[in-house]
């Protein structure tokens, strides 16, 4: 009972997002075409990219150690978006649809600093 | 009696108690010699009671602060509310339990005139909306003198490190660490009684301040971090040399004298580097060794939560040691290592005879060694210059980890 009131509660949010995306969007697998960006040794391998308004960043852990990437409100980011710890090999990847300049960090390790700049 | 006292108060020193009954006292007093008749004990109590005065309740004050005011903190293993301990060196007696938040960070003014803690509390105890603020306390009453709120719920939530938030020489102004969402150091204004700013610092950890606006951090590629605050509120910083290697793990508890500016912090195995930043600049020492190469061999390194204290005026390091394990580092430790800063060369060796995880110094000329056991919830007071046993005080909570004095 209580798994049926859930899918049907996520059936409607999904659909609530779809019509109404915000600046920062999480799309369920690497789109055609996105940025990738690489986490190694605690550090985001390209710690600045520039995309055109529309298009995604792909993340992908490629270390033992989990990470993940958090946009937290401030500058262009208006909503928190925490992305869930990635293990090895593990991706996660956003949509940027509105330009501006966002800056992210990884929840546990807050000395890692990346940004991404939508053009 | 004296720690079974109830008191109505949230902050309370205790010392005294009305609670025993005439034939209670009248029991005490047959089973053995009338001992010094000290405030509050069953003697002074019984012959109150002989020579017809009556009882007049009263909440008592605790004798003015010296070197020898102790602070035990309890964070009762992460529960949501701790407490601390305060307590007479010289008696070894509890003067009175100040209750705090979620991992407290204590405090005490370098004069004793006050103590504190940077706290943190919820609504609903464990949750709810959270409040961080800094209390600051009467050294004689317990009574509240500032009660500063910190906005957005900046405090590091993390087991008690002293050096996490610390006062300035001049005690106006409180500083504290913030680990997420970046690392920044908050500025409270105790004499203004007010929260003034957030600092934004590079990836480095704990706070030693050195003047009244300049402080020190470590850093996370093994350099200091000079920070001068900035009466204009721009506040500037500089990186040191590269002190450590990356694996000489610093640990979490250096010991650090604000009245020298005498940084002593010691690695997992024992290296101890010393760094004076009583110049506002940072000169580093020569590191020490703690232990011979045939004791590393051993088993023979450091353990423990504080592991390591620094007596100014005899310039002496006091380090907690014991065979262990790799990676045993937190666990306690039955041996004391005393240490010549200036040389390196150890002076003695203390069998504690307890489990000690633990250990601070009285900072007057002959100073008193308090070794903390937080399994067995017991501060054991020691002459350092002996390695005797001189008296202990128990009953200290669920998990106390944490002393402070001050250098008066
Ligand atoms: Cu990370």
């Amino acid at each position: 009972m209580r798994v049926l009131v859930l899918a049907a509660t996520l059936a409607a949010l999904s659909a609530g997002a779809a019509l109404a995306a915000g600046a920062l969007e999480v799309v369920p697998e690497a789109p055609a075409g996105s940025t990738e960006v690489k986490i190694a040794k605690m550090k985001f391998a390209t710690p600045e990219v520039r995309i055109k308004a529309g298009s995604a960043v792909t993340w992908t852990n490629t270390e033992a150690l989990p990470h993940n990437v958090h946009f937290k409100p401030g500058g262009s980011v208006d909503k928190e978006l925490e992305g869930p710890m990635l293990r090895s090999n593990q991706t996660f990847s956003v949509q940027f649809n509105t330009p501006g300049t966002y800056d992210y960090i990884c929840t546990p390790h807050p000395f890692m600093k990346g940004k991404v700049v939508v053009e | 009696m004296m720690t079974h006292a109830y008191a109505p108060l949230r902050h309370a020193f205790r010392y005294g108690s009305s609670a025993l009954s005439a034939a209670a006292l009248a029991a005490l007093m047959a089973a053995g010699p009338v001992a010094a008749a000290e405030p509050g004990s069953a003697a002074k109590q019984a012959a109150d009671l002989a020579a017809g005065k009556a009882d007049d309740p009263v909440v008592l004050k605790a004798p003015a602060p010296n070197a020898r005011r102790v602070y035990v903190y309890d964070p009762k293993h992460f529960a949501a509310i701790s407490q601390s301990f305060i307590i007479d060196g010289d008696t070894a007696r509890v003067l009175g339990t100040a209750d705090s938040g979620f991992m407290g960070n204590p405090i005490v003014a370098s004069d004793g005139s006050f103590f504190g803690h940077a706290n943190t509390v919820f609504s609903r105890i464990a949750r709810g909306k959270r409040t961080d603020y800094v209390e600051l306390l009467d050294s004689r009453t317990a009574d509240p003198i500032a009660d500063i709120e910190l906005p957005n719920a900046p405090r590091f939530l993390v087991g008690t490190y002293p050096w996490m938030t610390a006062l300035t020489p001049n005690n106006k102004t409180l500083l504290f660490y913030q680990f997420s969402p970046q690392p920044a150091v908050g500025v409270v204004d105790l004499a203004g009684k007010k929260f003034d700013r957030m600092i934004e610092v590079p990836d480095c950890y704990h706070i030693f301040p050195s003047s009244n606006d300049t402080f020190f951090m470590h850093c996370r590629d093994g350099s200091l971090l000079k920070v001068s605050i900035g009466a204009d509120g721009k506040s500037q910083t500089k990186r040191t040399e590269i002190f450590h290697k990356e694996n000489e793990y610093v640990i979490n508890h250096p010991a650090y004298s604000p009245k020298n500016g005498r940084l002593v912090w010691p690695t997992y195995t024992g290296k101890i580097f010393q760094v004076d930043l009583s110049s506002q600049e940072a000169k580093f020492l020569p590191a020490i060794e703690a232990f011979t190469e045939a004791e590393k061999n051993d088993g023979w390194a450091p353990g423990g939560w504080q592991q390591v204290a620094y007596h100014r005026d005899s310039d002496r390091i006091f380090l907690l040691g014991d065979q262990r394990a790799a990676s045993k580092h937190k666990a306690p430790s039955r041996f004391l290592f005393v240490i010549d800063a200036k040389s390196g060369k150890r002076l003695s060796k203390i069998e504690l005879k307890h489990e000690i995880d633990s250990v601070g110094v009285s900072q007057d000329a002959k100073p008193q060694l308090y070794a903390l056991s937080t399994g067995a919830r017991t501060l054991f007071i020691f002459d350092p210059e002996t390695g005797k046993e001189m008296s202990s005080v128990n009953q200290l909570g669920a998990g106390p980890q944490v002393i402070t004095t001050s250098d008066m």
